[in-house]
Order: C-alpha cells, then structure tokens, then sequence
C-alpha cells in the first residue's frame, strides 16, 4: 500500500504541490514569526545581560506603578535621593557603587531636525556618564573624555549618521529648554555603534540631574562587590541597611532576569498578533487541504474500490490516504520552515516600513520553532485529510465496479440545521467575548466557530448563490458564462469549501476595513465634540505620541505670544484611582476649559489648580457615587495621595476627553517624566490663521520634534495613524488570501482534470481555446464572489459588532465604508482572474482527440 | 484508386476529400503507419459507413477527415477547405461551422439540458438558431418531450439521439460519427441509424460513419473498406447481408 501511496503522489505532481504549498506558507508565517521574535528577544536579552555586565547588587525604589499600555509592563517608579550613595558604598564588600538616572534626550542634526523619535522607533536616552567602568557599558572612542558640564558623550550611530565630532555643538531636545553642549566623546555600547537603535546622550551627573529635574536623586544605584562577596551576601549587607518600604535591593541576575522578561511581556503582545495572523493563514490552509483530498478521494474512489475487490482493508485504504496527508505535511512543513526563517527578515522588514522599528541582532532559531513548525504544518494536514480518508475506507469494493458518482447529495435539511446552530453558536461566544466581558479570546473562538458554521451551511447556499452570482455572466458572456456558472453549481460542496476559504479572508479584511473607517469617523466626531481648540502641537503622527513630548518650555514659549489666545498643555498617564487603573489628562487649570469642550456640570475647571484636586466625568461620579468634595485615593509611581473632586464635566473618554483630569502642577509631583505631549491653542481674536501659525511657528523652530496641526490636519493625522496600521493588518492578510486563491486554482485544476472529455467535447463541437479559457475564467470569478460577498456579510456583522461593544470607549459611529467595500468586491472577482489563469491555460492546451476520448 | 465519386448520383459535388494522406503515429522503429496514402472522396448529400477490422486505421481516417487528428503527408479537404493548412484557430471555426460529430459515448455536456447541447456549437459561434430547421430536426429525432431534461435524466439512447440532433443543428457540411451505436442496445441502435439514414435521405446532410457492425453498415449508401491504413474495396447500396459477405471476402 505505502508503494501505491508515494507513485500516487508522483503521479500527480501537481496536486502535491498546490496542496503542500498552502501547508507550506502557513507554516513558513507562523515560523517566520517565532524567528523574528526569537531573534529580537535574544537582541534584548544581550542588551541587558551587558548593561548589567558589572552590577552585583541593584538599589531602587519601593514604590512604583505598573504602566497602562498593554504591552509594556515596565513600571513607573519613583526615585531615590543621591544620598544612599555614600551609605551604600560603605556597606562592607561593596566595591565601588554609582547611581543611574535615565531621561529623555533627543538628539538634533545639523540640518535642525531630530533624530530618532520615540513613539514609533527605539528610545532616546539621556544617561549620566558612568564613572564607573564595570557599571559603564559605553566606552569611549579613542579623542573624546567624558564629559563634564555643559559636555555631552553621544553614541557613535548617531555620531556617524548625523555627522557630528569631538569637539561639535549639538543640540538637544531634552525636558527642559533646548539646549546646546559641546561634544565631548562619541562612545560604543560595548562593541556595537549603539545599544539596539536608541539614541544616548550621556552628561556628567549634576547636569543629567539637573536636565532630568532630580538634584540629589537618582533613578536607581548599581554595586560592584568585592571578589569572593556574593551577590547574594553584597545584596544582603545592603538590604540590612535600608528602610525596605522605601527601597528595593536586587542581586545583578534578578535586575537581569527582569529587565529581560519585561521586554518578552511587551514582545508578547507583538509575537502573538503576527501569530494571530500566521493561525489565520493555516486556517485557511485547512480548507484548501480538506477540500484538495476530498476531490482527490472522490476523483480515486474507483481506484480506491478496485484496490478493496482486490483484498485491501477499508483500514489499508485509510492508512494509504492518511500517509499521503502525512507526507505532504511533513514536506511542507520542512520548506514552510526554511521559507520561514527567511521570511523572518522579510517579515522585519515589512514591520519597519510600517514604523514598527525594532532591533534584531542575528537571527535565532529555537529547537522550540522547529518542533512547532513540524508538528503544526503536519498536523494541520492529517487533521484536514481525516474527514476525506474515512469517506475513501468506506468505499464499498463494488464501486470499482459502477461508474462512480460525483460526492453526495449537495445538500440536506439536517445539514442547514447543524450550519444554523454551529454559526449561532459562534455568533454567541463572539457576544459573549464582546459584550459579556468575556475577552477577547471568546471574540476569537466566536469568529472562529462562526466561519466553521457557515462552511457546514455553505454547500445548501452555495448553489443558489453561485447562480445569483453567475446570472450576468450568463447573461452576458452567452455559452461561455452559462458554463462557467453551470459548472461552479455543479458540485456545491466543492465550490462553496473552496470559496469558504477565500471568505475567511475577505471576512477579516471586510471587518477591519469597515472597523478602520468607524474608528476614524468615531475620531472626527471626538475632536469635533471634545475639541475647542484651532491648532494642535505634537510630536506628529506617530502612535507614540504619547511615549514621546517636548519641554514644557515650549508650552510656556507659546502662551507668551501675543497671537495666541488661550493655550493648555496636555500630558497623558494613568493612575490608580480608588484602585482602578485609569488614563488621566494633566492639563493647565486656568486655560483647559477654553480648549477642552468638557461642558463642566458642577464645580469650576480653575479649582484644579488648588494642590491635589481632581476633575472627573459626569460617568466616574454617577458610578462610583462621588460630588464635590469627594476623596479619591489615588496611587502615583511614588505613592498613595489623596486627591479632592474638584470639578465634575460631561465629555469624557467617550468623547475623546479624559474621564479624570488633574493640573500638571499637581501631577509633576508624582511623575519623573516632565514631559508635554501636546499643546493645546487657540488664536487670539481678530488674529488669522496665516499670522497665528507664522508665530507658532517661528517659536517651534526650536523644537524640531514638535508639529502645529489645525483640526482638519489633526484629523488627517489620526486618520494617518489608522490607515498605517490598517496597511500593515492588510498585508498580514495578503497571504491567507494568497493561499485562498491557491485553493481556487487547485480547485479548478482538479475539477479541470474530471472534465477532461467534457473539455475535449467542447472543444470538438467548435470551442475555441479562447471561448474554454474564458469560461474557466468566469467559474473561478464566481466562485471567488461567492467567498467574498459572503466574506463581506460575515465582516459586515463583525464591525458592526465590535463598534457597538465599544461604543463606550469611543467608538460612536459605524461607518462602512461603501466605496472601500465595492473595491474589495471587484478585487475578490480580479482574484478570481488570477486564481484561473494556470488551470485556464492548461485547459486551453488539451490535446482535443486525447480529451475527448479521454477515459 | 477508386474514382467513386463520378458514380455518386446525388449533388455531385464533394463534401470531403482525402488526397494521399499518410499518418505515422510515432518515431523510429516504433513508428505506426495508420493511414497509408490514402485517397478518397466522400459526396455531399450520401451516407458513407467506412469499415475494417480493429487497427485499420478507420477511426484515424475519421479523425484526420475532422480536423481532430494532424496528418503526416497528404491533404484533407472539407469542401473548398484546405483542413491540414489550418491554424488551430481555423480548425476551430471549420469544427463548429462546417462539421458535426456523433461520438460512441454520448458525450454530452453534463451540466447542460438536452435543447442547450443540441445548439451548443451555435451558441458557441454566437448565432441564433435556425428555429424551423431546429423544430424540424427534433421532431425527426423524437425529442420533443426531453428537450429540459438534463443527460442524467434521459437514457443511453436518448442521449445519442440529442448527440445526433446536435450535429445535425448547425446544418454542417459533414457529420462524422464514430461508432455512433458503439454503446447502444439493438433497438436504440437501430433508431439512431434510422435518424441519421433519415437526415441524409430527408435533410439532405452528408454523414460519414465509422462503425464496426455490418447491420450498421447496411444502413448507409456506400461502404468504404480499409484494412492496413489503405482502402481496400467499397461497396455501394449495401445490404447487411451484402456487408457481411463482402467482408468475408476480404478476409479470405
């Protein structure tokens, strides 16, 4: 039997091929993506063992609070008074001890413009420079010194980038005014230009406190202990010796072991979206394995009996399909491997073209992603050839004897019922994860369980609505249309398990159009609602916009301007309140309410400006029962403050403004970031736009990182921000759609083969190649509408879904947008075009005498 | 060879023509000489059975005659059409304006009901049926009451009989049939042989049939005998009987 299965195989290259292929780009994603974030967490993880190279022993503060974004789950802390250095260093064993302050600095070149930027690339540090050489992991060049007040040591890629030398003037953006420093030293980050992208501007330690906003702290001090002291025992002695509610002391491994696991917790978040994406490719792979044994199998069923009258088991016939499967499987998988650890490259590269910057030293590859990939790819497609082998080992050995049907009755009432309650079912999770606070793994499995629902009913709707579908090329295209659509009615399981396959595609594509276009919609609608203010000043477009800012010099440079009316700064972060983690916005009590349209109810946006007040949404109150006066505990990076409910306002995050708000003046006295993120203006009266931007303008030519945006371009800018992500979501979906169309032409090649005389017939009666191509043409056009409209009605419910569970959060308005939608429709029949040209051609090619009397 | 054509005493003019053709299946020491410069003439307007045992090179000759097959040397000619000077394209033309085909197994198109395969080369040469002459070859085939029935649904017989209806359709020049009651039972068989016999002797349509079976033979006005790729002997007005003994002839 195993012979009969490998010239099985050999006998129909083709087939092998077609099929292995949509194993092979599944499993070449999915391992790209294992190598990529292998590779990148292995960057980090050299990264920290050398910066903490020559640490022992690791002081910091207690008290610290965890961050807001998803991924990151680096903690805010506090800092720690210069002080416990002396302290430190005298604890016996200690050998030398330095402290730490890390800031934002930002280089500019001698064009003017800043390099780096921080919200879509790797950081820009500012550092004190370590006089410590085991505790200093930048070395200096040969010609430079460390630097010493107004000096500045930076690192050599950006040295050698922007073109500076010892001895230059550079200027740096950092959270005070701009400032200009002579270039002391260019340094490496151990042997490499720069320590994984960031930029590094590295200052003597009273100029880094003073630029930091820290005289006499630091963020954290490092030991070097004495030969034959443990980092144990060191880490100990020092422990003894300090207050444990305020410090923290780590040995040099745990700050390692941390430092190293938080950037896997944030690489998690991106290893397992690309993984989302390479499961969505294999997904669809399933349906084209399935469907591509399930024509073979039909295709063999003579060959499958004769070999049962001739003594074989239905268990030996099973065997025989299933080691097919097996083979394929491990074939592809094999290449999807290889493909995939070169596409991890390719995979980075498209990840940087779409901002996501992210260091990866030589590419890694685990024994973990090549078990994976193997025992993924191979599973896949036994798991997909099982269905398909089970019908082939119950051929009855008489069928050798009969001529053989085509598949079973299309469809049956049994089968429509079993679809309804798969697809209710998923339809039920995808609620459940939605709006029963279930999560989004219950959205997942929703979806998933939703497109297993609608293949089962595919094959009852597929024959109606492939002859809806073909109607104009019928109409249109005469014998040739009629044909085409003839022919994909044919065999409704065969064409609605290939469309199934392009759907899930068009689905995830038509969701995230029509999600994108909302959330835009939703963003306009906002600043229009939340926004009183002409412009807006921020570090651009970037996601980060946030993780970035400029000086608050700049906020204070604007007020000043006769030009401009009113004008607040804006700073983002989050805090505990009551226990919940929450984003706030600080902003300037005395001018937020003309920039803000927060429709104050109660209280006076100006009473922020009183120490530790609070401003919260009509929402926060009514939920948590809180007016005027009320005390909110709240957990700062540095500690429990109560604040006092100041003011009450109507428009929070669902209108684009913040649920809490406090001054800067207060916040500033929590957060080590001094930061602004955007500032807020209003032009003076009678001053025209013209004038007013010229003037904003002229003073943001010292602040090469910042950018004035009116409404609309502020908009645009979202808008922008959006469409980046949406770009990068389409082409993640590229491929599964790409194995899609494979399973077309697989399909159709297939299907091609079984009507070999029928071709020849036609062809005979006076076809014209022509005339077949063109009708192969229109089957796999209809077959590819079928999966993209019903692709489209399933992504159609999907947003409509996801924008109303998060109308809370913002999300007010469901936008599909038309246009897009139509493109995608015409892209899907275009696909259609494509998926046909091989089986087409060779179609066209067949001998006529041999086909027709083809057996 | 045999000049049949001056004895013809129908149109009188040619609707096929064979001149010295020769067809080699293969190279070298395993090449086979199917068609051994054969020349022969079919009249428009006659019903000519070509026979000869298994390996003659009947079927090749239909074949080469239809444009199906290329041949090696030699020329066919489908009235004033020079067939082996065709590109494919042409020969697609010739195959779906000048020529209709009967095949042994029905091959009809599956998909397509029985009125849609009987126009299909029309619909393909996008034109619009002949509705009198269409009603009139359905009558004469019987089909009247199955023209919505699609193959699955209509007996061997009644799928033969919508093969030869639409070869009939299109009004060709010639209709070749090649073992067209090959897979029929004797009653069906001989309905079908009465069809063809009928839209000879009533449509005035030319058939060329290769058939292996005397009976099938007698239906035809002419017999043209091949043996070894080369035509042997003919027969005029035959008979099954005539058939049968002319045959036995040849074999001794």
């Amino acid at each position: 039997m195993g012979r009969v299965t490998i010239k099985g195989l050999l006998a129909h290259k083709l087939r092998f091929a077609l099929t292995a292929l949509a194993v092979m780009l599944g499993v070449a994603f999915m391992s790209g993506t294992m190598v990529l974030t292998d590779t990148i967490s292995r960057t980090f993880d050299n990264l920290f063992a050398d910066v903490n190279k020559g640490t022992d022993a690791y002081v910091r503060s207690a008290q610290s609070l965890s961050s807001g974004f998803g991924g990151p789950s680096r903690r805010q802390r506090g800092r720690i008074p210069a002080s416990l250095l002396p302290e430190i260093q005298s604890v016996p064993g200690a050998a030398a001890a330095e402290g730490h302050l890390q800031f934002y600095a930002q280089l500019v070149d001698k064009k003017g413009d800043a390099i780096g930027n921080p919200g879509q690339g790797a950081p820009t540090f500012g550092f004190n420079w370590g006089t410590v050489k085991a505790l200093n992991p930048y070395r200096l060049e040969p010609g430079g010194h460390a630097p010493q007040g107004n000096q500045v040591v930076i690192d050599a890629a950006s040295a050698q980038d922007a073109g500076f030398k010892v001895g230059d003037t550079i200027t740096i953006l950092t959270q005070g005014p701009p400032g200009q420093y002579q270039i002391s030293g260019i340094a490496k980050f151990g042997d490499a230009d720069s320590a994984a992208g960031s930029t590094a501007a590295l200052f003597d330690t009273p100029t880094a406190q003073s630029i930091a906003g820290a005289p006499d702290q630091f963020d954290s001090i490092s030991v070097v202990a004495d030969p034959g002291v443990s980092q144990k025992t060191l880490t100990e002695r020092i422990a003894a010796k300090l207050d444990s509610k305020s410090y923290q002391v780590l040995t040099g491994e745990q700050i390692t072991k941390e430092n190293q696991n938080d950037i896997k917790n944030a690489l998690q978040f991106f290893n397992v979206a690309l993984l989302v994406f390479a499961l969505i490719a294999l997904f669809v792979g399933t349906f084209i394995i399935f469907n591509t044994f399930s024509i073979v199998v039909a295709q063999r069923l003579r060959e499958m009996a004769l070999l049962r009258a001739i003594g074989a088991s239905g268990r030996q016939v099973l065997a025989s399909v299933l080691t097919e499967a097996v083979l394929v499987g491990l074939f592809a998988s094999v290449i999807g491997l290889g493909a995939g650890i070169v596409l991890s490259n390719a995979l980075k590269a498209v990840l940087d073209a779409f901002g996501f910057d992210i260091p990866a030293g030589g590419t890694v590859v685990t024994a973990q992603t090549v078990i994976v990939a193997l025992l993924v790819g191979t599973g896949v497609t036994i798991f997909s050839a099982v269905v398909p082998a089970r019908k082939a080992s119950r051929v009855p050995p008489i069928a050798a004897m009969r001529d053989v049907a085509t598949e079973g009755r299309p469809h049956s009432g049994r089968r429509v019922l079993i679809g309804f309650g798969i697809t209710l079912l998923g339809v039920l999770a995808l609620f459940a994860g939605l709006f029963g606070g279930q999560g989004i793994q219950f959205v997942g499995l929703g979806a998933l369980i939703v497109f297993i629902g609608v293949f089962v009913l595919g094959p009852a709707v597929a024959r109606p609505l492939s002859d809806w579908i073909g109607w104009p090329a019928a109409r249109l295209r005469g014998i040739t249309g009629t044909l085409a659509r003839d022919n994909a009615m044919r065999n409704p399981k065969r064409t609605s398990a290939t469309a199934a396959a392009l759907m899930i595609g068009v689905a995830l594509v038509g969701f995230i159009t029509i999600f994108a276009a909302s959330a835009k919609e939703s963003i306009d609608a906002q600043v229009d609602e939340g926004f009183k203010a002409d412009y807006v000043i921020s570090t651009g477009t970037g996601f980060g916009a946030s993780f970035g800012g400029f000086s608050p010099q700049l906020a204070t440079d604007i007020s000043k301007l006769p030009q401009v009316g009113a004008s607040s700064p804006l700073r983002i972060n989050h805090a505990e309140f009551n226990g919940s983690s929450q984003f706030f916005a600080g902003v300037d009590p005395r001018s937020a309410n003309e920039v803000f349209n927060l429709k104050v109810e109660e209280g006076k946006v100006g009473d922020l400006a009183q120490p530790n007040s609070v401003g919260i949404a009509r929402t926060v109150a009514d939920d948590k029962h809180w007016g005027i006066g009320s005390r909110v505990q709240t957990q700062f990076p540095n500690g429990t403050t109560n604040l006092t409910v100041k003011t009450i306002y109507a428009n929070g995050n669902k209108q684009g403004l913040a649920d809490y708000a406090m001054s800067i003046s207060t916040m500033s006295q929590h957060y080590t970031n001094q930061l602004d993120q955007y500032v807020f203006v209003n032009l003076a009266e009678g001053v025209s736009p013209a004038e007013g931007r010229k003037a904003i303008d002229g003073v943001l030519k010292a602040y090469p990182n910042a950018e004035l945006q009116d409404r609309t371009e502020f908009k645009d800018a979202q808008a922008a921000q959006i469409n980046q992500l949406l770009g990068l979501i389409y082409v993640m979906l590229l491929l599964a759609v790409i194995i899609a169309l494979i399973g077309i032409a697989n399909t159709l090649a297939l299907s091609i083969y079984e009507r070999t005389r029928e071709l020849g017939l036609l062809r005979a009666v006076g076809m014209s190649r022509r005339q077949l191509r063109s009708s192969i043409r229109w089957e796999s056009v209809i077959i590819a509408l079928l999966g993209t409209l019903v692709g489209l009605v399933i992504g159609f419910f999907f947003g409509w879904a996801v924008i109303q569970a998060l109308k809370d959060q913002g999300f007010t308005r469901f936008a599909p947008p038309a246009g897009q939608l139509i493109l995608v429709v015409i892209v899907g029949g275009l696909a259609g075009v494509l998926a046909a040209v091989f089986p087409a051609r060779r179609a066209a090619k067949l001998d006529v005498l041999q086909a027709v009397t083809h057996e | 060879m045999t000049s049949a054509v001056t004895s013809e005493p129908a149109a009188g003019t040619v609707a096929a023509r064979a001149e010295e053709v020769t067809k080699i299946y293969g190279i070298g020491d395993t090449a086979v000489r199917a068609l051994n410069n054969i020349t022969v003439d079919f009249a428009a307007g006659r019903y000519t059975a070509i026979m000869g045992p298994s390996g003659s090179g009947k079927s090749t000759l239909l074949h080469c005659l239809a444009g199906l097959d290329r041949v090696t040397a030699g020329r066919v000619l489908l009235g004033d059409v020079d067939v082996t000077a065709c590109s494919e394209k042409e020969l697609t033309i010739v195959r779906r304006d000048k020529i209709g085909f009967v095949f042994q197994s029905y091959n009809l198109i599956p998909t397509l009901n029985a009125i849609e395969n009987i126009t299909l080369p029309l619909a393909l040469a996008g034109k619009k049926p002949d509705k009198q002459w269409l009603d009139r070859v359905i009558t004469t085939v019987g089909l009247s009451d199955r023209l919505n029935h699609r193959p699955s649904e209509l007996s061997g017989g009644q799928q033969q009989r919508v093969a030869v209806a639409r070869a009939l359709a299109s009004r060709p020049q010639v209709i070749f049939a090649d073992e067209p009651t090959g897979n029929l039972d004797s009653k069906a068989s001989a309905e079908i042989l009465q069809f063809m016999r009928q839209a000879v002797t009533d449509l005035g349509q030319t058939v060329v049939m290769v058939t292996h079976d005397p009976a099938a033979a007698g239906y035809s006005d002419r017999v043209v005998f091949l043996a070894d790729g080369k035509i042997v002997d003919e027969l005029q007005s035959p008979t099954a009987e005539t058939v049968i003994d002319h045959a036995k002839t040849l074999g001794e």
